[in-house]
């Protein structure tokens, strides 16, 4: 009981921070496509006097990555229904040109509008259209849910390392004494720790277990039946195999860290 | 011949120096030597033994062991040194979560012995030391008395160069002190091991030649 007791103690907030890496991996890998769907689906509307090519667009911008013309043709076809075909001639002569123009990276509203102010101040350009309300709010909510995300990782992970440093304190004191003991007769250093290496690195592997079979779980099982798009259409984010190498990387790592301050600080005979 | 121990003007202190227990002892001993320690209650005779295992560094003069200087050694010389003591403690310093056979065989399981050769070795000893019932019994679960003979196994189980002994018999009626001080008169006679014994009381019977130190009002004497 008090073996299983002393495990659970450091499986669980090892298994806390695993889950931490394992939520920013994923959360990661969802956004950036969830940043690039949005990114895709947002574009400016230009209006300019002249015919103008992608690079010209892209010297006053950088963010600038495409621009699609919008046949006029149509839009006259719309208006000049009816009207004789010289007038609509007409009409289309002195109709501007219309731009869809596409931005490469996801940008805040103050980028926005510096990119609007780029374009404006080209003489050519007419018109700058931006979806600026729209845009900015889910722009917003969603740095917002970033960042209490990662605050909440981050808190999560400091927490669980306090728990268990707590925990290998009470190793150090169950094992001091075999330690020392050891240590007077002349044990190397990896002979006196290499109880307290076996049993964290093997907790070290049931948390990474157990954290990659929660994982797998919520792929599989929990996101395909969850009827929530993100989920279905991402279902390949949520956990790589590569995941469980730096999930068990990670969980050594702390180990080995947390044993060594356990091994370095039981050292002298004397108290 | 040549000195196992050489202590020339220690000094030897806790608390940062603040404590001195021991002050400016000079004393040397010779392979194969069998040395008594008395001295009162507090005098500083743990202390000493403390230090020639070097776990308390003296503050001042030198202490060589082994040709070692134990003021100014690093950890793996040290370590290696410590492989040729055995250190029987006042308070047995059994690992308690060990099996007697177990802790028996630490010097053995240290030195890198196969188990077959660890098994063997812990039978023999233990009964010698007359616990070969207990074995595979825990060291709580033995009477304070059985478990300093089993610290006194262990410290014998590698053949040390010096056994470092702290009241080995303080809690042994006398038919076993003397099963104690038979091993120790054996180890030194036939192994040529240099022991030195802390006792408030040196045994009647007693076959071998030895010296007799005195702690005392922190210094080191010898009696003649
Ligand atoms: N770790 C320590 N820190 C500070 N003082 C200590 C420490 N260990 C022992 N002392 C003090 O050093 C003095 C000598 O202690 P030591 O244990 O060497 O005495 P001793 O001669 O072995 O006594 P006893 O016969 O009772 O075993 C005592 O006054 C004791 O209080
Ligand atoms: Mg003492």
């Amino acid at each position: 009981m008090k073996f299983i007791k002393n495990h659970l103690m450091f499986i669980l907030p090892l298994m806390a921070i695993l889950l931490g890496i394992e939520f920013y991996l994923v959360f990661d890998r969802t956004t950036n496509s969830y940043e690039k769907g949005l990114k895709e689906g947002y574009s400016m509307l230009v209006v300019t006097n002249k015919p103008m090519e992608l690079s010209v667009f892209k010297a006053l911008n950088r963010h600038i990555s495409n621009a699609q013309k919008i046949k006029r043709e149509s839009i006259v076809s719309e208006i000049a229904k009816g009207v004789s075909k010289s007038s609509s001639k007409e009409i289309l002569a002195s109709l501007p040109y219309f731009y869809n123009v596409g931005l490469d990276s996801y940008l805040s509203t103050s980028g926005l509008n510096k990119i609007k102010a780029d374009l404006e101040a080209d003489k050519n350009i007419k018109k700058v259209e931006t979806f600026g309300s729209s845009y900015s709010s889910s722009y917003r909510l969603f740095s917002f849910i970033k960042f209490t995300l990662k605050l909440f990782i981050v808190f999560m992970g400091v927490v669980s390392l306090f728990l268990i440093i707590k925990q290998m304190e009470i190793w150090k004191y169950a094992h001091k004494e075999r330690m020392q003991v050891m240590e007077i007769f002349g044990a190397p250093l990896m002979l006196r720790s290499g109880v307290l290496f076996k049993v964290a690195i093997a907790d070290a592997f049931i948390a990474t277990l157990l954290t990659s079979a929660i994982f797998l779980y919520v792929k599989f099982q929990w996101a395909a039946n969850s009827g929530i798009d993100v989920m279905m259409e991402n279902q390949e984010e949520l956990f790589r195999l590569s995941d469980i190498a730096i999930l068990l990387s990670s969980a050594l790592l702390i180990v080995v860290i947390a044993v060594y301050s356990v091994v370095f600080s039981s050292k002298g005979v004397e108290e | 011949m040549s000195n196992v121990i050489n202590a020339s003007h220690i000094t030897l202190a806790y608390d940062n120096g603040e404590k001195e227990i021991i002050k400016d002892a000079s004393f040397s001993i010779k392979k194969g030597e069998f040395v008594f320690i008395t001295g009162p209650s507090g005098s500083g005779k743990s202390t000493l033994l403390k230090a020639l295992y070097g776990a308390l560094k003296p503050t001042e003069g030198s202490l060589v062991v082994g040709g070692l200087d134990l003021a100014s050694v690093g950890q793996s010389k040290l370590q290696e040194l410590r492989t040729h003591l055995g250190i029987i403690f006042q308070d047995y310093k059994l690992v308690n979560e060990w099996t007697v056979a177990k802790n028996v065989v630490l010097p053995l399981m240290i030195a890198g012995y196969s188990v077959d050769v660890q098994n063997t070795q812990a039978q023999r000893l233990l009964k010698h030391v007359k616990l070969s019932e207990h074995a595979d019994k825990y060291p709580l679960e033995l009477s304070g008395g059985e478990q300093q003979r089993v610290g006194v196994a262990r410290a014998l189980s590698k053949n040390p160069v010096v056994i470092l002994a702290d009241e080995p018999t303080g809690n042994l009626d006398d038919y076993s002190s003397n099963v104690i001080w038979d091993l120790m008169e054996n180890a030194c006679q036939q192994l040529d091991t240099t022991v030195l014994v802390v006792t408030h009381k040196i045994p009647t019977i007693f076959s071998l030649p030895y010296r007799h130190f005195i702690i005392e009002s922190k210094g080191v004497y010898e009696v003649h």
